[in-house]
């Protein structure tokens, strides 16, 4: 994977991939009028799974746009290695940063092996338009998220699960060093949560970094080495789930009493004996 | 051929794959990736397309034999032949595959664009628009290429209307069709006035052209189409990467490093200019748009976004429907727009049908 | 007190609606025998309103411009109602006779009866039903079958594409017959000008029949609103109150088309404006369609022989052009209000 990604074209932000930074400085982002987030600083650790958490409307999918140039801020600035990333050419961005979107509706009728091809947009051009690098890039893509036996399926055809690791292998396809994914599980069933989550620890141990928006709050503990909890568009903790984790924060943001414990197997935190907080 | 490539791969490092694909090298890092299904796709569309067009050329009052319409093209043949073939009907094949070819594109442009198979531009109002500003010149001036500029002005109003009048959910969902429909019904209603104000033989000689007709082209028009064809071919060949991530959210564009407004504003001029020549030719055939999407597609299953292949379905599909027009009830000749309507409506009332549009 | 204008619609009581639509309507009416066809003045029409002007003035009156005012009257209240029915049964505020291809039925079974070599009135009427009839049926079943998620801007999109197959296909008629082509060429673009009372006479029949029809089938219709299931739960049969609706708009889209052509997009402003003013409840809007439909139709008429003095500008131009935007303004409303 690493030596895969070395091949990249020299371009300004040439760093070596576990060097790859993101971070936002005073970042403001905003919904028409409304103010979702507001002078916010954040830095992705490199090399590690991130975990963004939080109520509904708290500003997670919004910051994950933010930091993914989707959604343009209204003050400070995303760093990417150092330079802003609305400064840098789109295209050379995204050699650097995948972002797997909630919205994820494709053509009709696109198979699995196209619709990982299209990760190789960022690296393709009128005249370049499939290299011995592509081929190489998509065999490693369909290798990695398990995919070589339904590359012909097409993608409607797919179960939930199945269907999600396909847009992460075409995340995988685009090789970057870092990986933003919102709300990667929602609309799941449990086995296949565990599927993209198992799917997204092999990725970071293969050295991408990585921020996902997570709904659930043990799968969170459980799959990344950071928690980012956030409220009402500020951060109010973060640091790795062990840490992180007490009874004040869940009530803090969920509004809820509950008991934590250790997994006995994994030692990441676990909610229980859960109840509403009496208003 | 085949003796170069083995030639050539002895002493180059070996030509990356892709199943179902040939990738072309151009020299260096430069290769071109080629898909059979679409190539065979075109050559097969470019065949029915050749042989309407020497159907096309052949029938009419005096009927030619193929071989005839052949001799005739290369300049061989009767001096008759050659008059009847080069003066009389070969301007109107080349209005004829120019007009269903820039509908068609545009058509499909559109459709991609707003990610759904009923927007193409006759249903969102740009043909009647373009129509309504050409009309308009026509009974007013005299000068030969106003229609076809006061077309591409009408064309560029209603979409902009369109999009004013969707607001946020710009070209993407049901909005902007119906404003579209609504702006199609006040050009469509300005026209009826206009044609009703004029002495009833300029009304009566523009009739067949606002139902979509080739009969009352004029030579200059058919020029400049095919100058703006020909340039927004080679634009959809060069854009064609980006147009196939149109169908993607805005978020997976931009995340693959593409400039979402860039890509919209291109396809959506594109298919304004395409609409706007095309209806200043042959008047509003809007039909074509939808029809020769689908048979591209229908074709192919989907392999990226048939833009060539929809102009040369458009194309076959207007020289098929004109031929129809001007001999099935000969000597009555049917407006091909009217033809179009009765093969494309019933298809649209299908597709509305069949199932969503949507998905 | 909360004042009029500010209350919700359907908390106000209809006669107050009712009573300044009645009013207004007098009022066009009045004004459209002023204004209008003929060299005769505002106030010599009103002289001989009162039969104090010049016999010039009175003819120009009462043979010219009365008949045109009743034709208009006639018009606006088929259309209005039609509309209104139509919306109810399709339970989509965007079904309109002229939208969804039911004008385009009446008119090419018109222009294929004089293609055919009929003349006379009451046969144009019959076939207009007729083909009216055929329209709305395409269009019902077209509907009904889309199932489950419905969406009604696909019905208009099914209905645009029935009307322009139609339009096609009166077009191929036209193009046969020159005489027809000649007769009808005006009359396709909607019209009340050169209508005369015999026209009127001949509609009266299916008007009543249509009005009895109509009052029956107001309260099933009520509750046709709140979805099929419910309907059948009161106790009512959703075939048949669809079959009588169906039939219903049929005769009155066919009649007025007999007499003025297709005017567009009245059956969907007039409504419009009686839901915005008294609610979505089918048997106050219908009411309310009554003055307001001939409201619209009579100034759209009255303003088309202003507008474009000494031509005239066909009325069905000008109801697009008013029409169109309340079009535009329905579907902009953030959510489509289902009925």
């Amino acid at each position: 994977m690493a030596s895969i990604m070395q091949k990249n074209k020299q371009t300004l932000l040439q760093t070596d991939p576990l060097d790859t930074s993101l971070s936002a400085n005073n970042l403001s982002l905003k919904h028409g009028k409304a103010h979702i987030i507001d002078n916010l600083d954040v830095a992705l650790p490199a090399g590690k799974v991130t975990a963004i958490v939080g109520p509904n409307g708290c500003g997670k999918s919004t910051l994950l746009n933010g930091l993914s140039r989707v959604h343009m801020p209204s003050g400070g600035e995303v760093l990417l290695n150092g330079n802003n990333i609305h400064r840098v050419p789109s295209k050379e961005v995204a050699r650097y940063l995948a972002l797997l979107p909630q919205d994820t509706s494709a053509p009709d009728g696109i198979s699995v092996a196209e619709l990982i091809r299209f990760g190789r947009h960022p690296h393709q051009s009128l005249m370049q338009q499939w290299a011995m690098d592509d081929q190489q890039a998509i065999a490693y893509a369909l290798a990695a998220a398990d995919l070589n036996e339904l590359k012909d399926r097409q993608l409607d055809t797919l179960s939930g699960g199945q269907r999600q690791r396909a847009w992460i292998a075409m995340s995988i396809a685009q090789e970057t060093p870092l990986l933003l994914l919102d709300e990667p599980t929602s609309a799941l069933d449990l086995g296949h949560q565990i599927e993209v989550f198992e799917l997204i620890r092999h990725l970071s141990q293969e050295g991408k970094t990585i921020a996902m928006v997570v709904h659930d709050l043990p799968s969170a503990c459980r799959y990344a080495d950071h928690i980012i909890a956030m409220k009402g568009g500020k951060i109010i903790t973060q640091g790795p789930p062990k840490d992180v984790m007490t009874k004040a924060l869940v009530r803090e943001l969920y509004g809820i009493e509950c008991d934590l414990i250790e997994d006995p197997m994994t030692g990441s935190p676990i909610l229980i004996n859960i109840k509403r907080v009496k208003a | 051929m085949m003796n170069t490539k083995t030639h050539s791969l002895e002493n180059m490092p070996p030509q990356p794959q892709l199943e179902g694909h040939t990738t072309l090298p151009l020299g260096g890092e430069s290769q071109l990736l080629l898909e059979h299904r679409a190539l065979r796709r075109n050559a097969i569309l470019l065949a029915m397309l050749a042989l309407s067009s020497i159907a096309f050329l052949g029938m009419g009052s005096m009927v030619l034999s193929p071989l005839q319409v052949i001799q005739a093209l290369l300049g061989q043949g009767s001096e008759l032949n050659q008059f009847i073939i080069q003066h009389l009907r070969l301007e109107r094949l080349l209005a004829a595959i120019f007009t269903g070819a820039a509908f068609s594109l545009a058509g499909c442009l559109m459709q991609t664009l707003a990610r759904n198979r009923l927007a193409t531009p006759g249903i969102i109002g740009i043909d009647n628009a373009a129509m309504a500003f050409a009309v308009s010149s026509i009974v007013s001036t005299g000068i030969s290429l106003a229609p076809s500029a006061m077309a591409l002005a009408g064309a560029a109003t209603a979409t902009a209307l369109a999009f004013g009048l969707a607001g946020s959910s710009g070209t993407r969902g049901y909005r902007f069709i119906v404003a579209g429909i609504g702006i199609g019904a006040i050009a469509g209603a300005l026209t009826q006035l206009m044609l009703s104000q004029v002495d009833i033989d300029t009304a009566n000689a523009a009739y067949p052209w606002t139902v979509g007709s080739l009969s009352a082209r004029s030579s200059s028009m058919v020029y400049a189409l095919g100058i703006g064809l020909l340039i927004s071919l080679i634009a959809c060949l060069i854009w064609a990467r980006r147009f196939a991530l149109l169908p993607f959210s805005d978020q997976v564009i931009t995340g693959l490093g593409e400039q979402i407004k860039k890509i919209r504003v291109a396809a959506l001029s594109l298919s304004v200019l395409l609409t706007g020549l095309a209806v200043a030719v042959a008047g509003p055939v809007g039909l074509v748009a939808l029809v020769g999407p689908e048979l591209a597609r229908a074709m192919s299953g989907y392999r990226g976004i048939p833009l060539i292949g929809s102009a040369i379905a458009g194309a076959f599909i207007m020289v098929v429907a004109d031929l129809v027009g001007r001999t099935l009830l000969s000597p009555i000749e049917l407006p091909v727009g009217i033809v179009t309507s009765i093969v494309g409506a019933p298809y649209l009332i299908w597709i509305l049908v069949r199932r969503s549009p949507r998905n | 007190m909360i004042p009029w204008f500010n209350r919700i619609p359907a908390q106000r009581s209809l006669l107050s609606a009712l009573v300044p639509a009645v009013l207004l309507l007098a009022l066009s009416c009045f004004l459209s025998l002023l204004y209008g066809a003929g060299a005769v003045g505002p106030l010599e029409a009103f002289k001989a309103l009162f039969n104090q002007g010049s016999a010039d003035a009175y003819f120009v009156v009462s043979e010219l411009r009365l008949p045109r005012t009743l034709v208009g009257l006639f018009v606006g209240i088929s259309l209005g109602v039609a509309g209104a029915l139509m919306q109810a049964v399709a339970r989509n505020p965007l079904a309109e006779p002229g939208l969804l291809g039911v004008s385009a039925g009446s008119t090419f079974a018109v222009a294929l009866a004089l293609v055919l070599g009929a003349s006379a009135a009451t046969l144009t009427v019959s076939v207009a039903q007729i083909g009216a009839l055929v329209g709305c049926f395409c269009v019902i079943t077209a509907a009904r079958m889309q199932g489950q998620n419905r969406d009604p801007i696909r019905l208009v999109l099914a209905g645009a594409a029935l009307s322009s197959l139609l339009v096609a296909l009166t077009s191929l008629l036209l193009l046969y017959d020159e005489r027809a082509a000649d007769e009808i060429r005006f009359w396709v673009t909607g019209s009340v000008a050169g209508r005369g009372l015999e026209q009127l006479y001949a509609v009266i029949p299916s008007m009543i029949i249509a009005a009895l029809a109509t009052l029956y089938v107001s309260r099933p219709l009520a509750s046709l609103a709140l979805g099929e299931k419910v309907a059948i739960g009161l106790g009512h049969n959703p075939g048949r109150i669809r079959l009588i609706v169906i039939v219903c708009v049929a005769l009155l889209v066919g009649a007025a088309v007999a007499v003025a052509g297709p005017v567009a997009f009245i059956g969907l402003v007039v409504p419009f404006a009686a839901r915005a003013l008294v609610g979505p409840d089918i048997r106050r809007t219908l009411w309310l369609c009554l003055p307001i439909g001939p409201i619209v139709v009579i100034n759209a008429d009255t303003l088309s022989r202003l507008v474009a003095q000494p031509a005239e500008m066909p009325l069905g131009v000008l109801t697009a052009i008013v029409g169109a935007p309340v079009l535009l303004a329905i579907v902009r409303a953030r959510r489509l209000p289902t009925l």
